[in-house]
């Protein structure tokens, strides 16, 4: 039965209050462990058709007569326009729609970073698109952009209002610690550059409009479009079937949308608008840099007693402050905590979510300090971590859903056994040494999310859910889970989504929640489904319903009778079962959250500041396990996507113009599979209990959020340096090793210093 | 080679000229495929410019230094493309360049870099223009003492390059329409290339060392530390460096690099 509840909606650790009608949710999880097909590794379902090419990405959609888009982006960081010219470009050849300023939402005439789009122009083709584009006639008047951090706070050009924590008492925590460290952290703007851009095209038919959009939330690129052009929202159909990445950045339809359906409304044509790569790495969205001056006290005894910090997030001239103190307010038992964040405005390309937006860049220092201060206070760092273990949350006391950290901890010790032989490994040019960092983030989805199970003749069961896949396995996740509750084999089942207009509301690819909320959706249908194979198959063997079950493809009674599931199904010829499912409410006044740790371990070449990262241990507790294969890919990616924040991924920006400078993949650096090192994957795989009928959490975001510290403390085991600027360039890590050594010298010169 | 010149360009494996014609930088009203005209192959110490990278990196004849220098530039399929008569006509990396910012390399009156971020940029020659050249061939074959031959001459590779000036912002001492043809690259007794750079693989170097030993002679060049391949007069030259604030790093690399390249091919 629907019931309407008021929940806390959590997205990417940004929490709403809102009305939520919900179903119930009336199964009891699997027990804890591998089933029939759950919890056993299971391969992509759509890796044949991915790597043959067929999968049609939107990159790959071409319509009938569709034209191509070309964006005026500005050359400046902040203008104005004084004058604009667009008749020479719409009298171009192949020209047959040319917006300017005005003219569509995400048009202007007063730029605030570079790239921002002020004209369109679609065309015939893509390169005639662009002819035109340099034919458009514009007079700036330049302004003087805001580029620094600091000074933007000072003079209070904030995105949101500074937000700040405050509990117990951190003078008083100050004062009662045995030690104090303090240190400025920094992290650099980077890029998410997934191998698709952003990329819309839209068609209308009548008054309806389809939208083939690179997204991870059609739902949100359908009342987008809809809100935008006065639609009834049924109006708008949105469409993504396979897609090229987006880690966050491709959170509904986005101005490439809405400049496809302008111009497709103009020309009565379907309108493809693409960002080119130059333009995805200028204007598709950022994480944030940030600068952080932050404090740890403790005592002897290993017990925390203030946490303090100030973060200065450099947020461009949009987006939303996202929670860099989420990690020190949240990750352990301190009873003393101020926290200060600043969203500075500045004229720089808008910030956008990032794969753990905030918690990565707040892990980096948190997660570091900590390691500074077991190193004042001379106590093992995974042992300082044990001693301030948070058992309920910290911010509120409320209860977690499931904490299996400690379980992680535990699992970490014999790896961490190994640090006294890695730097045994250790010679007069190679360092090596081992760190470790924690994790937390959120993960726990939500409702509304729907699926339905379609059984049909042959004893074949399709999921149909408008959700999409991000890339991360929500295809194959939701078979497994639809082939466990049938009780079939997981090849008779097929998955169709990413289409708004076929199948019910699936939840935002985003949050680590893909999983969390579209999973117990797609159990319940399949249940229901279930259900009623279970009604006729009583009917038409004259047994107890109760007395069967489905069970490896076939119906089985419990006095041992047993029939294939198409003897039953086969019975409704053309018909079909239809089972319906909705994930049911979170549980009432608890904290959902995800939880990991990380340890690696590096050689530094001390002499020319080559850092290589040799093994990178990674143990999560995300819940039940749906799909180790799966996951394990998560963990993995999420480990080399950190690798590239960690050394090599930076987006400079001149100090003086405000212009981006690494716009191309040869100047802005991604890893290549040659910086990968060993990953060893381990999972708690305890369900949690109080969460849905899965006890699943998601995994998309957590692996990346401990790599960068687990490394930076490991740099500090290996040769007593601290990093604390990301990228960890070599200019970085040897302003590191020359600081340690006259750290060193003074020690030896003055002992008592 | 008639057909060069006037707007004509050469074109081989067009790693390089692709890239810049669409970013604009290089306006060019014909390309002309050379790979017909152009020799390729290795015999002895000839080696052919339309040989690719991907050729000399697995050559016995090719000295260790070239060698590694090719296996450590660009990606596989870089070098499966690029030749190295090409390699040695690579534009700088330069992102204000890249940019067509006005700078002096474009016929400006400034360099965009030494005020803004160069931490990729030059710390020798760098006053007039403070880019860095980007090839690891380059700095090989000045340190195994090549020589190329054009369509019209014959000079050694430190006479390829030149500093760019106010009156000739142009790094290669070649004349618009000259092609190179052949390079004459010497055996030495020992040879090294060792590179720092970004990420393990498909970086340009932030400093390269090639080292090479000819009896009791060493010649030493590096490679992204100035606007041209860099021959260092011994290990002491690296002190007559003058980096910016953001390239100071590179010295400290270049010290270390030139120690291990110079203690590699020492006499034994």
């Amino acid at each position: 039965m629907a019931r309407l509840i008021k929940t806390e909606k959590e997205v990417e650790g940004r929490y709403t209050e809102t009305w939520v009608v919900v179903e119930e949710d009336a199964l009891d999880q699997w027990p804890a462990g591998p089933g029939a097909v759950v919890g056993r590794p299971a391969p992509r379902q759509d890796g044949h058709v991915r790597a043959r090419g067929e999968a049609r990405y939107t990159a790959d959609v071409r319509l009938p007569g569709m034209l191509h888009t070309a964006l005026l982006g500005s050359p400046h960081a902040r203008a104005r326009v004084t004058r604009i010219d667009l008749g020479a470009a719409a009298a171009a050849p192949g020209v047959r729609a040319v917006l300017g300023p005005g003219d569509a939402p995400g048009l202007t005439a007063e730029p605030e970073y570079e790239g921002q789009p002020v004209a369109a122009v679609a065309a015939d083709t893509e390169g005639r698109a662009r002819a035109a584009v340099a034919l458009i006639e514009v007079e700036w008047e330049e302004l003087e952009p805001l580029l620094d951090p600091d000074e933007a706070v000072r003079t209070r050009s904030l995105i949101a209002e500074p937000r700040r924590h405050d509990r117990g008492d951190l003078e008083a925590g100050l004062a009662a610690a045995d030690a104090v460290v303090e240190a400025e952290y920094r992290t650099s703007t980077v890029l998410h550059n997934p191998l698709e851009t952003h990329q819309a095209i839209c068609e209308w038919h009548g008054d309806s409009l389809d939208v083939y959009v690179s997204t991870q939330y059609v739902w949100g690129a359908r009342d987008e479009l809809a809100e935008a052009f006065d639609l009834p929202p049924d109006r708008v159909r949105a469409v993504c079937e396979f897609m090229g990445g987006g880690f966050g950045a491709k959170g509904a339809g986005g101005p490439q949308a809405l400049l496809a359906a302008e111009l497709a409304r103009r020309t009565g044509r379907p309108v493809r608008c693409a960002l080119s790569r130059r333009e995805e790495n200028l204007i598709g969205g950022n994480r944030n840099a940030t600068i952080q001056r932050v404090t740890a006290a403790g005592r002897d005894d290993g017990t925390l007693t203030a946490l303090g910090g100030e973060f200065v997030c450099s947020l461009g001239a949009g987006g939303w402050l996202p929670g860099t103190a989420g990690p020190m307010q949240m990750l352990y038992a301190c009873d003393n905590v101020r926290t200060a964040e600043f969203g500075a405005k500045l004229n720089l390309p808008p910030m956008d979510a990032f794969r753990a937006p905030g918690f990565v860049e707040g892990t980096w220092s948190l997660e570091c300090l900590i390691d500074k201060l077991a190193a004042a206070l001379d106590l093992d760092p995974l042992e300082l971590r044990k001693r301030n273990y948070a058992h309920a949350d910290p911010m509120d006391g409320r209860p977690f859903s499931s904490k299996n950290l400690m379980e992680c901890y535990r699992r970490a010790e014999p790896h961490w056994a190994r640090r006294h032989e890695v730097r045994a490994r250790s010679d007069e040019v190679w360092k090596r040494g081992m760190g470790l960092a924690s994790q937390t983030w959120y993960g726990g989805g939500g409702p509304p999310s729907y699926a339905w199970v379609r059984l049909v003749a042959d004893g074949g069961a399709t999921v149909v859910t408008a959700t999409q896949d991000i890339g991360t396995g929500t295809r194959t996740a939701m078979a497994v889970i639809a082939a466990e509750e049938l009780g079939v084999p997981l090849d008779r089942v097929q998955v169709q989504i990413g289409d708004t207009s076929r199948g019910p509301y699936g939840i935002y690819s985003g949050g680590s929640s893909t999983l969390p909320s579209m999973g117990p959706a797609v159990r319940a249908a399949a249940a229901d489904a279930k259900r009623q194979v279970l009604e006729i198959a009583a009917q038409r063997y004259d047994r107890e319903q109760r007395v069967l079950a489905v069970r490896d493809g076939r119906i089985v009674a419990s006095d041992g009778g047993s029939w294939p599931l198409e003897e039953v199904t086969g019975l409704l010829g053309d018909g079909q079962i239809l089972g319906k499912g909705a994930r049911g409410p979170n549980p009432a006044g608890m904290r959902v959250l995800t939880f990991g740790v990380q340890l690696a371990e590096v050689a530094v070449d001390v002499e020319t500041g080559e850092v290589r990262v040799e093994r990178v241990v990674a143990i999560h507790d995300v819940g039940r396990i749906i799909n180790p294969l799966g996951a394990r890919s998560q963990v993995e990616g999420g480990i080399i996507q950190a690798l590239g924040h960690t050394f090599s991924e930076v987006r400079l920006d001149d100090p003086e113009t405000g212009t981006v400078l690494t716009r191309t993949l040869d100047a802005y650096r991604v890893p290549t599979i040659a910086d990968v090192p060993e990953i060893v994957c381990e999972f708690v795989d305890e369900p949690d209990e109080h969460l849905t009928n899965l006890g699943s959490k998601g995994l998309g975001e957590p692996p990346i959020v401990p790599t960068a510290a687990a490394i930076g403390n490991a740099i500090r085991d290996a040769t007593g340096a601290e990093v604390t600027s990301l990228p960890v360039t070599r200019e970085e890590i040897l302003r590191a090793l020359r600081e340690a050594r006259e750290r060193e010298s003074g020690r030896v010169a003055a002992p008592t210093a | 080679v008639s057909a060069l010149g006037d707007g004509a360009r050469a074109l081989s494996g067009g790693t390089e000229l692709v890239p810049l014609m669409r970013e604009g930088l290089v306006s060019v009203e014909e390309l002309v495929h050379v790979a017909d005209v152009v020799p390729r192959g290795i015999d002895g110490t000839r080696v052919g410019a339309g040989t690719t990278l991907a050729e000399l990196e697995v050559d016995p004849q090719i000295p260790d230094a070239l060698r590694e220098a090719c296996r450590l530039a660009a990606s596989p399929q870089l070098r499966a493309m690029g030749t190295i008569g090409g390699n040695l006509r690579q534009a700088t990396r330069c992102w204000y360049w890249r940019l067509a910012f006005p700078c002096r390399l474009h016929g400006g009156d400034r360099c965009h870099a030494r005020d803004g971020e160069h931490r990729e940029h030059a710390i020798f020659a760098n006053g007039f223009c403070a880019s860095a050249h980007p090839s690891d061939p380059a700095a090989a074959l000045l340190a195994l003492g090549a020589t190329v031959r054009t369509d019209r001459r014959e000079l050694p590779v430190a006479e390829l390059y030149r500093l760019p000036t106010e009156d000739d912002r142009d790094v290669v001492a070649l004349e618009q329409d000259e092609l190179i043809l052949e390079l004459d690259v010497p055996r030495p007794d020992a040879s090294v290339y060792l590179k720092a750079m970004d990420r393990r693989r498909w970086a340009f170097p932030l400093v390269g060392v090639a080292a090479a030993r000819a009896g009791a002679d060493t010649r030493l060049a590096l490679a992204g530390v100035a606007p041209v391949p860099w021959l260092l007069a011994g290990e002491a030259a690296l002190e007559e460096a003058t980096p910016l604030p953001g390239t100071a790093y590179k010295l400290e690399l270049a010290r270390a690099l030139v120690r291990r390249a110079s203690a590699a091919v020492a006499a034994r």
